[in-house]
């Protein structure tokens, strides 16, 4: 049966009565944790008390090692309930507690059941929790299923184990370099995520070797890769390549980084254009495209656009002011803009391209 | 020939994009927060300063985006909740704009789209779980807040929590 609760109306402005986590002590939520050991487990009243100890944490709440330790090994114990919420909360936990609390590697093999188990909905996110306690000595053991774990069937499987792998890669490069041939397999994934953290992650194991990295956007500026996200990194990796070249503007990357701004989507358009704005060597007429698009995003209805737009025409004033010129009737329409940031921006960069007489008006 | 970082103001290719994630009620306090990068806000005082100054300037303008201390934060808000996303000054915002959407939608699809602080209090495991499959350590995991909402397992039985 549902309580009714009545509230005078003090209590509702605060808002406390309707907010069980309103004034949480620790040391009666830790308490309400001994409810973890219990034989027979209520998933819905552990979901809470987990839940209460994650906002704690979330709060700065400190959690000394022993505490941290014994809350830790409490969580565990949760792994008896087949609740998928409640299994999924341990998960949390077992992040947020790793790095406070000892001896987390104890549910390293209660990780790897789930994440090469039947339950689909905790494979992605055991493998992140998995990937959050190992350290780089105890890789080894788990390679083999990060491996299979990457050209897995399942989206999220998938991109759990390229995020974890580019996240290992900053400690142990090496290691993920035998990844390759299953990373270039997830490029050609359907999902957009997959391509996109496949991109990202190939991208990082051969970014010091020119020659692999020019061949590998060669192929892809010619692939038409869907993800916007993945086009946007690709856009990153071809303007880094036409920086270096001799004649950068002879280059079929640059001509990729044109072409993109044609993209249907506004994310990619954006990229490709400030892409090409921040070029070394680029002239006028080869920024004037890409100053045209910006000049059409001034006047968008969505206020991040519009910011997007003159931040970086604010940046072109400095370095090329006679190309922004013909923007400035958009810039002076952003000077009574309702977000200030805009409309500073848009004053600072009418300032640099000479036309304070629009300011006056 | 040496490439010089310092010199360019080309975005590196990175998969590093989120810098921080935020929750916020109408009275600024902290509801959830996420933080990707160590290097900006050290401990907890700092984010929560940060916060702070954040929700000042963003409370009564609902104009989407802001840089405050050398970040760019996109944000939305609805009744009392305040959503906010955070990535370096020089990204591209319109990446950080779909994250932000993403953590509002799918939001909203776990609270039955009564997005205000009372039903997000009495769902706050699933949305936890939520902002955990947006994003891992500053990388977009997934922007589709279908796809995200199917990943969190979405409870049949919903009784709130302050009713048990």
């Amino acid at each position: 049966t549902k309580m009714n609760f009545k509230r005078d109306k003090k209590e509702e402005e605060s808002g406390e009565a309707s907010n069980p986590f309103g004034n949480l002590e620790k040391t009666t939520v830790l308490q309400e944790a001994r409810a973890f050991n219990d034989t027979l487990i209520n998933p819905r009243k552990c979901t809470v008390i987990l839940s209460k100890i994650l906002y704690l944490l979330n709060q700065g709440e400190v959690f000394g090692t022993t505490e941290a330790t014994e809350t830790f090994f409490a969580i565990t114990k949760l792994f008896q309930s087949k609740d998928p919420i409640l299994r999924r909360m341990v998960y949390l936990g077992i992040k947020e507690l790793s790095h406070i609390a000892e001896d987390v590697i104890i549910v390293t093999s209660s990780l790897t059941k789930d994440m090469t188990g039947k339950e689909d909905l905790y494979r992605g996110a055991a493998i992140r929790a998995l990937c959050t306690i190992t350290d780089v000595s105890m890789l080894q053991a788990l390679e083999r299923y990060l491996k299979q774990a990457i050209v897995d069937k399942l989206p999220h499987v998938s991109s759990a184990a390229l995020v974890r792998a580019y996240h290992l890669t900053s400690g142990s490069g090496e290691l993920v370099k035998r990844w390759v041939s299953e990373v270039q397999e997830a490029l050609n994934n359907d999902n957009v995520m997959v391509q996109y953290h496949a991109l990202g992650v190939l991208y990082h194991i051969r970014k010091a070797d020119r020659l692999a990295v020019t061949k590998l956007v060669t192929r892809l500026t010619k692939s038409h890769m869907k993800s916007p996200f993945a086009v946007s990194l690709l856009i990153r990796i071809a303007a880094k390549l036409v920086d270096e070249e001799e004649k950068p503007l002879d280059s079929p990357f640059f001509d990729f980084l044109e072409s993109c701004l044609r993209h249907k989507s506004e994310l990619v358009i954006f990229e490709a254009a400030h892409a090409i704005i921040n070029l070394k060597n680029v002239t006028p007429r080869e920024i004037n495209p890409a100053v045209s698009v910006l000049q059409l995003f001034c006047s968008s209805p969505k206020p991040a656009l519009r910011f997007a737009a003159v931040r970086t025409l604010n940046k072109v004033a400095i370095s090329h002011p006679t190309s922004v010129t013909n923007c400035n009737v958009d810039l002076e329409n952003l000077i009574t803009d309702s977000n200030r940031s805009i409309a500073t921006l848009a004053i600072t960069t009418l300032l640099k391209t000479g036309a304070e007489s629009s300011i006056d008006r | 020939k040496i490439f010089n970082k310092m010199d360019s103001s080309l975005l590196e290719p990175t998969l590093y994009i989120v810098k921080g994630m935020v929750i916020m009620d109408n009275d600024g306090n902290r509801i959830l927060a996420k933080y990707f990068d160590n290097n900006i806000f050290p401990s907890v005082k700092e984010q929560k300063a940060f916060e702070k100054n954040l929700f000042a300037k963003t409370h009564r303008a609902n104009s989407e985006v802001i840089m405050l201390d050398g970040l760019t934060c996109v944000y939305k808000s609805n009744v009392d909740l305040f959503f906010y996303v955070m990535g370096s000054c020089n990204d591209n915002e319109l990446i950080l704009m779909t994250v932000l959407h993403c953590l509002y939608d799918s939001t909203s699809q776990i609270l039955r789209k009564n997005v205000e602080k009372r039903v997000l209090m009495e769902n706050l495991d699933v949305v936890m779980l939520a902002v955990d499959e947006i994003c891992d350590g500053g990388i977009i995991l997934e922007a589709d807040p279908n796809a995200i909402c199917q990943r969190v397992a979405l409870r049949a039985d919903d009784i709130p929590i302050g009713e048990q």
